[in-house]
C-alpha cells in the first residue's frame, strides 16, 4: 500500500494489479470459454508479456510445507507452468476449474489492467458481434485566422486535401491530456487478429458521471475505438457496463457524446483541427464496416451492382487484344464447354432471369455466406412538409431485421418476388448506410455517395 | 488425394488446350482487325447471316482496339454508362472517368469516377455534376476535389454562379493518383535497396544471412510506409534507432529525423542520406555498393 497518494491526471498504467477476488475480474474473465481462457494463460506466459502479466511462482524462500494445503501450488518455474497449461489444452475438463486455478492458483496476487484488457479483446475476437459499431467520418475543419477572434464554431472545410493521419501515441497522450482528464481509465491498443484495424480498448473506471464505484468497478464501462489501416474513419462502440448490457441511460450517453467530442480533438494538431461525421452505418459486423469504409479498398464508395468497376481480379489493360466479354454474360468467353440447352419454358428462363438482375444489382455482394451481415433500417418518409407537391404522401417506417439483411433481399429477388429491375437502389445496400430517409425512392442526404 | 500418371496428363492437356484457346482467341482479334479482314467482308456480295455477324464483330472489335489506343495514350478518358436504379435521378445517366494508373511498367486497374447530373430538378436544367460513385482509394482527397472543382450550383440564385471544370478535376485526380502511386512505387524501391525482400519481411533466415557484411548493427531491418498517403516513411535500424522521413507530394525529401538511445541521431541521417534531395536519389544510392 502506497503511504502517500497525489491526485494525478495520468491514465492508470497497465501494471496496475487489480485484486483477484474482485467480481469485475471473475465477470470478465467467466464471459471466455474454457480454450480461451487457456489460449489467454499462454499468452500471459509467454515471456514478451512477464513484465505485465507474471504468474505467481514459488519464491525462492519458501518452506516446505508453506503451500501444502493449497489446491493449486505455485509452479517452480515459468516453463513448468506453461508445459501445465498446455497439456490443460489436450485434456477435458470444466471452465470452473481453468477460472478458479486463475484466481486461486496461479495469479492469486491479482490480475494487471492489461491481463483485464487481453481478456476483454478475447472476448471480443471470440464474439465478433457482440459490439454496436458506428462509422464516423474524420474530416477537416477549416483553419482559423489567429487574429479573428470571433466565438463562432469553426466550420467543416470542404476543399481540404489533408488526408487526417492517426499516430497512436500521440493519439492517447492528447486524449488523455485535453479530453478526459477528470477519467480514470485504462487504455489498450491492440491489433485486430485478421482485419486491417487498430484496436482501442477504454476501460473507464471512473468518470465524472460516476464516481462512486472506484474500488468495487460495479459501474466501471468499456468502449472500444476502432482505427482502420489508411482510411479518414473512426469506428466507435457503444459504452458498456461490466454486466455486459450495452448501457442504455444518461450516463452512458453522456460517455458517448464526451468521446464524440474528445476523440476528434485529440486527433487534431495545432493549425490543423478536425471533426467527426456521423456516416449513418451502424453495424455489428466489423468486417462490413471495414469492406464500406477501409483503406485501400475500391468498393467503399462503389457497392452493389457498381462493383464490377472495384473488382480487382478483373484485368482491363489497354493493351489488351481481345475483346471483353461483357460481365453478365453466362460464357467466360468460351462457351465450348457449355451445353445449349434446348428451348427452355417461360418459368426457368424467368428464374434465369431474376437470377442475372439479381447479379446485375447486387455484384458480388451480398452472399448468405460472405460474413458482412448487417442490421438495416431503413426510414420511409414520404412528407416533406412540402408546398409544391399536391400528391398524397404517406409517412411509412419501415425496419429490416435479420442478420444479413441484404442477403434476404437479394435472396428474395433471386427468386423472382422482389423485382429486381423497379427494386430501388438503397436496398442493395450500395449506399452503405444503415438508416436513412427515403424519398422520390432516394435516400435522402445522400444523393452521392458520400465522398 | 493420389494423382496417378493418368490424371498429371489430364491437367497437362487441359492446361495445353486452354493455353491453345487463349491463343486463338488473340488470334481471332487481330485477324479480325485487320484492314483486308474488313475489305473482304464488307465487299463480299453474299449477305449470308454468318457474313454479318463476323462484320458486327469485327465493327466491335475495331471500337475496342480505338478505345484501348485512347485509353493508352491519354490515360484519362470518359464513357457514358447507366445507373441501375430505377430511381436514379436524371434517367441514370452516369458519366464515368476513367483514369488509367502505370505502375512498375505495368497498367493497374484503372481508378473509376461515376459523375451524374441530380440538380437538374424543378425545371432549372442545370448541368451541373457530382460525384456519384468512385473507386477511388480513400487516401486520395477526393472530396477536396470534388469541392473545389465540381461545386454545386448556389441553391436558389446565390451570389456567384458555380462554376464547374470537369477537366481540372479530372487532371487534379489524375496527378493525385499517380503520386501515390509514384510514392508507394518509391517505398518499395527503397525496401529492395536495403534489401529487405518483398512485401512483407520474409522472416529472420534472409535478415541474418544476406547482410552480415555491414558491421552488424548498423544494418536497416524496416522500412516501411507510416501513413495512409505514403508520405511518411519510418525507418528502423538493427539496434533499435528509429527514423521518419516526411516525403513531399512528389517524392522530395522535407524532413529526417533518426532517434536513437542518445536522443536525436544525426550522424545516421547523414550516413543514410548524404545530400540527396529526393526520396529516389536515396534509394539509388542504397542500392550501389
Amino acid at each position: 500500500m502506497p503511504l502517500i497518494t497525489i491526485p494525478t491526471t495520468a491514465r492508470l498504467p497497465s501494471s496496475l494489479r487489480i485484486d483477484a477476488q474482485n467480481p469485475a475480474v471473475s465477470k470478465i474473465l467467466s464471459r471466455l470459454s474454457r480454450a480461451s481462457l487457456l489460449t489467454l494463460a499462454l499468452d500471459w506466459l509467454d515471456e514478451d508479456n512477464q513484465s505485465l502479466a507474471a504468474p505467481f511462482l514459488l519464491p525462492d524462500d519458501h518452506d516446505e510445507d508453506d503451500y501444502d494445503d493449497d489446491a493449486f501450488p505455485p509452479a517452480p518455474s515459468l516453463d513448468a507452468l506453461r508445459q501445465l497449461y498446455t497439456d490443460l489444452q489436450a485434456r477435458k475438463g470444466s471452465k470452473r476449474d481453468v477460472l478458479d486455478r486463475f484466481l486461486e492458483g496461479d495469479w492469486r496476487h491479482g490480475l494487471t489492467l492489461y491481463q483485464l484488457a487481453m481478456a476483454d479483446l478475447q472476448y471480443l475476437h471470440d464474439h465478433p458481434l457482440s459490439q454496436k459499431w458506428a462509422a464516423y467520418r474524420i474530416t477537416p475543419l477549416s483553419p482559423r485566422d489567429p487574429s479573428d477572434d470571433t466565438t463562432d464554431p469553426p466550420v467543416v472545410d470542404k476543399t481540404s486535401l489533408v488526408i487526417p493521419r492517426f499516430h497512436p501515441s500521440t493519439f492517447l497522450s492528447a486524449l488523455q491530456a485535453r479530453v478526459l482528464p477528470d477519467v480514470k481509465a485504462h487504455y489498450n491498443f491492440d491489433r485486430h487478429r485478421t482485419l486491417p484495424l487498430l484496436l482501442l480498448r477504454i476501460f473507464i473506471l471512473d468518470s465524472p458521471y460516476n464516481t462512486t464505484t472506484t474500488t468495487t468497478f460495479f459501474g466501471a464501462r468499456t468502449v472500444y475505438l476502432a482505427f482502420p489501416d489508411a482510411s479518414p474513419h473512426v469506428f466507435v462502440s457503444r459504452p458498456q457496463s461490466l454486466g455486459g448490457a450495452a448501457g442504455a441511460g444518461a450516463e452512458s450517453k453522456s460517455l458517448h457524446a464526451l468521446l464524440l467530442d474528445g476523440v476528434p480533438k485529440a486527433l487534431s494538431r495545432p493549425r490543423q483541427r478536425f471533426a467527426l461525421r456521423s456516416t449513418k452505418l451502424v453495424t455489428r459486423n466489423l468486417e462490413e464496416l471495414i469492406a464500406r469504409k477501409g483503406g485501400a479498398q475500391r468498393t467503399g464508395a462503389a457497392a452493389g451492382g457498381w462493383g464490377v468497376y472495384a473488382d480487382e481480379k478483373v484485368r482491363e489493360s489497354p493493351l489488351e487484344t481481345v475483346l471483353p466479354t461483357p460481365p453478365l454474360s453466362e460464357d467466360g468467353g468460351d462457351s465450348g464447354g457449355r451445353k445449349r440447352e434446348g428451348p427452355t419454358s417461360g418459368e426457368e428462363r424467368a428464374v434465369k432471369r431474376a437470377r442475372l438482375v439479381a447479379r446485375a444489382r447486387f455484384g458480388g455482394s451480398a452472399r448468405v455466406g460472405d460474413g458482412k451481415g448487417s442490421r438495416r433500417e431503413a426510414e420511409g418518409d414520404g412528407d416533406d412538409g412540402g408546398t409544391s407537391t399536391d400528391k398524397w404522401r404517406p409517412y411509412v417506417r419501415l425496419t429490416f431485421h435479420g442478420t444479413h439483411v441484404f442477403a434476404g433481399i437479394r435472396q428474395l429477388v433471386e427468386h423472382g418476388i422482389i423485382d429486381g429491375e423497379r427494386m430501388p437502389g438503397w436496398m442493395t445496400g450500395e449506399e452503405g448506410v444503415t438508416v436513412g430517409a427515403v424519398r422520390d425512392g432516394r435516400i435522402r442526404g445522400f444523393r452521392g455517395s458520400g465522398v | 488425394m493420389a494423382s496417378t500418371p493418368l490424371d498429371d496428363e489430364i491437367e497437362r492437356l487441359q492446361a495445353r488446350a486452354d493455353a491453345l484457346k487463349s491463343l486463338l482467341r488473340i488470334q481471332t482479334s487481330t485477324i479480325l482487325a485487320a484492314p483486308p479482314t474488313r475489305a473482304l467482308l464488307t465487299t463480299s456480295t453474299a449477305k449470308t447471316r454468318q457474313n454479318e455477324a463476323l462484320l458486327a464483330r469485327a465493327d466491335a472489335q475495331l471500337a475496342h482496339n480505338q478505345q484501348s489506343l485512347y485509353r493508352a495514350c491519354a490515360s484519362l478518358t470518359t464513357f457514358r454508362a447507366r445507373d441501375p436504379d430505377p430511381n436514379a435521378v436524371d434517367a441514370g445517366a452516369i458519366l464515368g472517368v476513367r483514369v488509367e494508373v502505370v505502375s512498375r511498367a505495368k497498367f493497374l486497374r484503372p481508378y473509376y469516377v461515376l459523375l451524374n447530373r441530380p440538380y437538374g430538378g424543378s425545371g432549372s436544367r442545370s448541368r451541373h455534376l457530382r460525384v456519384h460513385r468512385h473507386t477511388v482509394p480513400p487516401c486520395i482527397p477526393l472530396a477536396g476535389l470534388a469541392a473545389r472543382y465540381l461545386a454545386p450550383p448556389p441553391s436558389n440564385g446565390g451570389q456567384e454562379e458555380g462554376k464547374q471544370d470537369l477537366a481540372k478535376f479530372a487532371r487534379a485526380l489524375r496527378r493525385e493518383l499517380v503520386r501515390y502511386h509514384h510514392r508507394l512505387g518509391v517505398v518499395a524501391d527503397l525496401r529492395k535497396a536495403a534489401g529487405l525482400g518483398g512485401k512483407k519481411a520474409t522472416g529472420d533466415g534472409e535478415e541474418g544471412g544476406g547482410e552480415d557484411g555491414e558491421g552488424g548493427d548498423g544494418r536497416l531491418v524496416d522500412i516501411s510506409a507510416a501513413d495512409a498517403e505514403a508520405k511518411q516513411i519510418s525507418i528502423q535500424w538493427a539496434d533499435g534507432r528509429t527514423g521518419r522521413l516526411v516525403m513531399g507530394d512528389d517524392g522530395e525529401i522535407v524532413k529526417v529525423v533518426a532517434v536513437g538511445d542518445h536522443g536525436r541521431d544525426r550522424e545516421a541521417v547523414r550516413q543514410l542520406f548524404g545530400d540527396a534531395k529526393t526520396v529516389g536519389e536515396v534509394a539509388r544510392r542504397l542500392a550501389e555498393p
